[in-house]
């Protein structure tokens, strides 16, 4: 009982105290509230490190195992291990082994996956992007628009073209992501009083 | 052959050409400016030269080809008007890259750290260090990034929050600037200008309508903007034609296709 | 060619690999990448947070207060353990509770207030007007609870057209963002690792 109880109680407390401290200018709640912010910081920091805990035991795991592509896990494992250990022995200043391995190994990886996107992007326009309906007829339309307008060669061919994508972009589109922030916000507050008043309990995992 | 059903490795081909080939020629296209862009940079103009700006670098590597030069550029114009930088990071990732990009502009300038620039590294859970930031940033970051303690010597050492901050851009990559405007900007009146990827600038639109953001350079042509409006050629302007005929692919694809599909209908 | 720039070359190419089909070259890319970027993600917490914040705070600036979250932040922990793992909620019902109760406020003023107040253009422009109009029938797009038809449905059919708008100039600017990344990449294999390009 008390191992969801008082969690949830704690959570209700410091709620409050959270939206209440908005609205307060005295000082002591001030200061309370500048604590718990770094009380925050350092909890979410070891969160982290559970994180990677966890990576390292999944890997672990897998190798035990045998299972499917596990050799590649030792690959991870062992990567781990030497950007860790370079990072701790030599530290992370300029001309070191961790900032080599960042700069040459995991920044030029991480980018190049993203960059794929851009193939599947071209890829899924020219299977998807077909004139079926009123509604997707506009998605393509405002779409090409914008393509046409964002690069140098829409102005080349009229000025109409980048100035339509900007009205776009300024009037319609954002009207809509506007409607879209608000029921974001409402849809957020609702979920942070739930929170707050214990009915949303999903955080805390099963018992 | 059915140009409505190519195998998509053609597809990739195409596009592998029409981004690489304009990288081979050097050829500069006129860039129209917008007014999101133009609006950072008066905002970083109309700074009190004796004023701090805080550039916090809250990205991943993985949009580092699209935001480095955006964040070259805003480096070059905050070092070029003397004004004193404070860089942070509210991502892993953007703490290497924010560094490097911070010193190494910085070391074009002749800027020194701890007079003209410090960088004080990464925090994680960046609502709180966002909102604490606003009380007192010296408890956020006691140490900087290179474990120095900046908050006694030094001209930094006056900063204590967004109070003794004149403008704080956030080179993103994802939801960040939100998380800027909302309690920095909200709470506290900071003004807030960001630079990001494409893909999430039709999101901030809204932001800079209602002025909680004072501008927004969106993407490589934003960056290709910024750079015009400084009077180099980067990153940004570099690779417009690249963009452009990668561009015009796609839209050719697109049109062809549905051409050839309503054709069949008829 | 530096050392540094063949290695990135390589690993860029069995990255792009993956684009003809998937290969044990862009598999071993791949869980390299992930074991390099854990390993970086350690190093950053522990040198340039956990120091500063926890060790600086506590053994060298001697603000014992420090060590109650130093003892929050050990109970997560207990994830790792299915029989303590109930240890975690505490410092877990402090983040997420005060973390929801911080937003509230924020939310309230920057999303909805602010947002709502933007949206009551003066009525004498068009594009007053049409941001309004657009702001209002996506709103009611997003209400379910009433049923979509007669002249509420053409509100939300407006709404909705407003919505394909946004989506397509969303998607016209993925575009942008993508091929961007791709042209980065290009520019390294072609000026930095090639030397084709000056």
């Amino acid at each position: 009982m008390l191992q969801k109880k008082i969690p949830i109680a704690v959570g209700f407390v410091l709620g409050l105290f959270g939206l209440v401290q908005y609205y307060s200018p005295h000082p002591e709640v001030v200061s309370a509230y500048s604590e718990l912010l770094d009380w925050v910081q350092v909890i979410f920091a070891f969160t982290l490190v559970v994180g990677v805990i966890s990576i390292f035991q999944i890997n672990l795991k897998k190798i035990n195992r045998r299972e499917r592509f596990w050799g590649y896990s030792i690959v991870t494992i062992v990567a781990l291990i030497v950007m860790a250990a370079a990072g701790f022995i030599e530290g992370t200043g300029t001309g070191t082994l961790f900032v080599w391995i960042f700069n040459n190994v995991q920044v030029p990886m991480q980018s190049t996956v993203f960059a794929l996107l851009a193939f599947l992007v071209a890829s899924a326009a020219y299977r998807g992007f077909r004139l079926r309906s009123k509604e997707a007829s506009i998605l393509l339309i405002a779409a090409l628009l914008i393509m046409l307008g964002r690069i140098p060669v829409g102005g080349l061919i009229s000025d109409y073209i980048p100035k339509t994508a900007d009205w776009i972009l300024t009037v319609p589109s954002m009207s809509a992501k506007r409607a879209v922030l608000i029921g974001i916000g409402l849809g957020s507050i609702t979920t942070a009083l739930r929170v707050i008043l214990g009915i949303e309990r999903s955080y805390l995992g099963r018992s | 052959m059915d140009l409505t059903r190519l195998d998509k490795r053609w597809i990739y081909l195409l596009l592998l050409l029409a981004v690489g080939i304009p990288l081979l020629v050097k050829v500069k296209l006129p860039v129209r400016l917008t007014a999101e862009t133009e609006k950072v940079f008066e905002a970083v103009e109309t700074v009190d030269s004796t004023g701090f700006v805080m550039i916090s670098f809250d990205i991943e590597a993985s949009s580092l080809p699209e935001v480095r030069p955006i964040a070259e550029a805003l480096l070059k114009h905050l070092f070029r008007r003397d004004q004193r930088v404070i860089g942070l990071a509210l991502f892993p990732e953007g703490t290497a890259i924010g560094y490097d990009l911070i010193s190494s502009i910085a070391n074009e300038y002749g800027k020194k750290y701890g007079e003209d620039f410090i960088y004080l590294g990464f925090r994680p859970q960046y609502v709180s260090a966002i909102l604490q930031m606003g009380e007192d940033i010296r408890s956020v970051y006691p140490l900087d990034y290179l474990n120095n303690d900046w908050t006694m010597t030094g001209p930094f050492s006056g900063v204590r929050n967004y109070d003794d901050i004149e403008l704080v851009i956030s080179v993103a990559d994802g939801s960040l600037p939100t998380y800027w405007v909302e309690y920095a900007g909200a709470r506290h009146g900071q003004r807030i200008a960001t630079g990001l990827t494409a893909v999430m600038a039709t999101s901030y639109y809204p932001y800079t309508e209602s002025g909680q953001l004072v501008g927004l350079i969106g993407g490589l042509k934003g960056a290709a903007e910024y750079e015009q409006l400084l009077g180099y050629v980067g990153g940004g302007q570099r690779g417009m034609l690249a963009q452009s005929s990668g561009h015009i692919l796609i839209i050719a694809l697109v049109l062809l296709v549905n051409l050839v599909a309503v054709r069949r209908r008829r | 060619m530096e050392l540094g720039t063949l290695v990135a070359l390589i690993l860029t190419l069995a990255i792009f690999s993956f684009l003809y089909r998937e290969n044990p070259f862009y598999r071993f890319a791949e869980y390299l990448l992930v074991g390099i970027s854990v390993g970086y993600y350690l190093v950053i917490i522990c040198r340039n947070t956990l120091y500063p914040m926890v060790i600086d705070r506590i053994f060298i600036r001697g603000e014992l207060l420090a060590i109650v979250p130093v003892i929050l932040g050990l109970l997560m922990f207990a994830r790792l353990s299915r029989k303590w793992a109930y240890l975690s909620r505490l410092p877990l019902a402090l983040m997420i509770g005060f973390g929801a109760g911080i937003s509230i406020p924020a939310m309230l003023q920057a999303r909805i207030m602010k947002q709502m107040s933007a949206s009551m253009l003066p009525l004498t422009s068009i594009n007053g007007i049409i941001i309004l109009i657009g702001v209002i029938s996506t709103i009611l797009y997003f209400y379910f609870s009433k049923k979509q038809e007669g002249f509420y449905g053409n509100i939300t059919r407006l709404g909705t057209y407003f919505l394909m708008i946004f989506f397509g100039a969303t998607f016209g600017y993925t575009v942008m963002s993508r091929v961007s990344l791709l042209i980065g990449r290009l520019e390294f294999i072609l000026r930095d690792a090639i030397g084709i390009v000056s």
